[in-house]
């Protein structure tokens, strides 16, 4: 309970100094550190310490991360310090060289992820990517197109205006969720003439693992291939459709999280407001930068991390004592479970709604569930800033050592898992109902009364017979 | 402990000899029983058949009479208890044939209290019954009624406890 309270304290803390939960210290890695120019309006906004004046409409909380910046060869540069993460976040942008260097290297990398440190990588068509990402990317199960070359293009979808020829630059609807009961972080509030641009990207094929978890797919008619390879037919694609991811999700198991984008480009100033012209003709708007804004704060936890306040459970039964998480109960109780849950967003925790079509459950188990129960909506406990959740249930008819279990992992969400040890004892030999409370039992009752009240008249009658028979004895005696 | 165990097997065979003893003399009854129905079944084989049902309804006429006119009270009360016994033990059982054995310790409690009680007061009727006098010398009626209420009240206790 302590280290709990100790745990809140500590988000807090980090909290107010930084719109991250988990905290503000985010490395660049660049191939020139003069090529964040391009990038300024994006790193702009990552570290940006009052609203956004530029737009007025939309909300921009200040995030105020510290940004490092370094190359990929730099001597300085650790993504480690005495065991220690040195940073909380990284952003990788796309290198000419062929590899990232040693203190890079895949196996860091993955290190950084397992040490809770959270990565937005992005990839370019213009260079090959580098054999340590490729290796990151593969160790993660997502696959990258051969010779670490390849260009998504769309003949049906490109932007008009600055690749009429080429085709390569895609433009691409706001992303919607992937699944009803998904919560859409990214592409919700977008206008019906916004596009998001997708300039000379890398698409990838995601493996099936649940913890990968595609951002935005190609649309049907894209393909990639390799722009090295010269010929007039192409002949050997890597993936078309929507089988490529533009942008990928990945959620370890301890909740960090690396976002993966095939386009470095989307997130320069150049694609931030620029006009754009449909195949059709008509001119739209970019929806880049809130994207890169999204995307960015999904990455670097300021967006869908879920906390845990507060969890309860007691026995919900009228005359039993009110103790909270008693230690122990007996076989078919009624009991009460709550637990208390906060989103994070942006800049605040509030209540965590559980999407549509989705379902936060409970499981009460010993080696197997026993019940496996919807949580539903408890408005009493509920704050501003914390959704209570509560199911109430009998207990098993089995005795021994239970878990109250609430395992709620989602994409895009981090990671709830919970576990609350309780022991079910058996009935002790009072608690069971007596004999005439149960109506079934009367017929037995009765015969046994019966045979007691026969028995005393029998007694009484031998005894009351018994002067005939004295004499006989006496006179045999 | 050696020469306890060494009485016990001195014991034993002299136990055995008198259950002997006691298995030949309660055996004579029977043998007269049988005998005495042997002679309707010869009869049976003769004769027709309605005159052998005749037969068999002046038998249970002859047997009820003598039981009514010979029989002491005390083995008729007896009797009577035994009856009701079996009577009041077989509706219980029939009730937890047609409603069901919940809760079982309440069936098994109300029924064994009938059978327990069959048992104990068989055990008074021959303890008591004059022709059995001589199997039981040391055991006078009063001996014998005192051992029953003392054994029906500990039955009763322990079914009234375990009907909870």
């Amino acid at each position: 309970m302590r280290s709990l309270l100790s745990f809140f304290a500590l988000v807090w803390a980090v909290a107010v100094s930084a719109i991250s939960t988990t905290g503000d210290r985010l490395l660049v890695v660049l191939d020139d550190v003069a090529d964040q120019s391009s990038y300024s309006k994006f790193l702009g906004d990552l570290t940006s310490l009052s609203p956004c004046p530029l737009s007025v409409l939309r909300y921009w909380p200040r995030r105020g991360f510290k940004l490092s910046f370094e190359t990929p060869k730099s001597e300085s540069l650790s993504l480690f310090h005495l065991g220690e993460r040195a940073y909380d976040h990284v952003i990788l942008f796309p290198s000419k060289s062929k590899g990232l260097g040693p203190n890079l290297t895949a196996n860091l990398l993955l290190q950084f992820i397992n040490a809770n440190g959270n990565i937005l990588l992005t990839l370019s068509s213009g260079s090959s990517t580098p054999s340590s990402i490729v290796s990151l990317l593969a160790e993660l199960d997502i696959q990258l197109p051969a010779d670490r070359t390849g260009l998504v293009v769309d003949h049906f979808n490109y932007d008009a205006a600055s690749a009429a020829d080429q085709h390569d630059v895609l433009l691409l609807p706001a992303p919607h969720s992937i699944r009803p009961d998904i919560k859409d972080f990214f592409g919700a509030g977008a206008s019906s003439n916004e596009v998001l641009v997708f300039p000379r990207g890398v698409g990838a094929t995601l493996g099936s693992g649940e913890l990968l978890t595609p951002i935005v797919r190609a649309p049907r008619t894209a393909y990639s291939y390799n722009p090295k390879e010269q010929g007039e037919v192409v002949d050997d694609l890597f993936a078309a459709g929507e089988q490529l991811a533009l942008a990928a999700a990945f959620q370890a198991r301890n909740s960090a999280r690396l976002a993966l984008v095939g386009s470095a480009e989307l997130l320069e100033d150049a694609w931030f407001d620029a006009e754009v012209k449909t195949t059709s003709g008509q001119a739209a708007k970019t929806f880049n930068r809130e994207f890169a804004k999204r995307l960015s704060g999904w990455a670097f936890q300021e967006i869908g991390v879920l906390r845990v306040n507060w969890i309860e459970h007691h026995l919900n039964e009228v005359g039993a004592s009110n103790e909270s998480n008693p230690g122990i109960y007996r076989i078919k109780n009624d009991v009460t479970y709550t637990i208390s849950l906060s989103e994070w967003s942006w800049s605040s925790w509030s209540t965590f709604k559980v999407p549509a079509n989705d379902a936060l459950q409970l499981e009460f188990s010993m080696l197997s569930p026993f019940h496996r129960l919807d949580l539903a909506l408890d408005p009493s406990h509920s704050t501003a800033e914390a959704a209570a959740y509560t199911a109430s249930f009998k207990l098993p008819d089995q005795h021994g050592i239970f878990n109250f279990k609430i395992n709620y992992k989602r994409p895009f969400f981090t990671n709830v898992e919970e576990k609350n040890t309780v022991s079910v004892r058996h009935m002790a030999h009072d608690e069971w109902p007596r004999s005439y409370v149960i109506s079934g039992a009367w017929p037995w009752i009765t015969g046994i009364g019966a045979t007691v009240a026969a028995w005393l008249a029998f007694c009484a009658l031998w005894i009351y017979s018994a002067p005939i028979d004295q004499k006989k004895g006496a006179k045999k005696l | 402990m050696a020469p306890k165990n060494r009485n016990n097997r001195d014991v034993t065979p002299s136990a055995a000899s008198t259950a002997q003893t006691s298995a030949t003399s309660s055996g004579s009854a029977p043998q007269a029983a049988v005998s005495t129905s042997a002679k309707p079944a010869v009869n049976k084989s003769v004769s027709s058949s309605s005159s052998s049902k005749q037969d068999w309804n002046s038998v249970v006429v002859n047997l009820a009479n003598s039981y009514r006119d010979s029989a002491p009270q005390r083995t008729k009360l007896i009797d009577a208890f035994m009856t009701f016994l079996v009577v009041a033990g077989a509706l219980q059982f029939l009730y937890c044939v047609v409603a069901g054995n919940y809760p079982f310790n309440a069936f098994l409690s109300g029924f064994s209290a009938t059978v327990g009680q069959f048992v104990l007061t068989a055990s008074l009727r021959i303890q008591t019954t004059e022709a059995n006098k001589s199997d039981f010398p040391s055991v006078s009626p009063e001996r014998a009624f005192a051992d029953f209420v003392f054994c029906s009240l500990v039955l009763h206790f322990f079914c009234v406890n375990f009907i909870n």
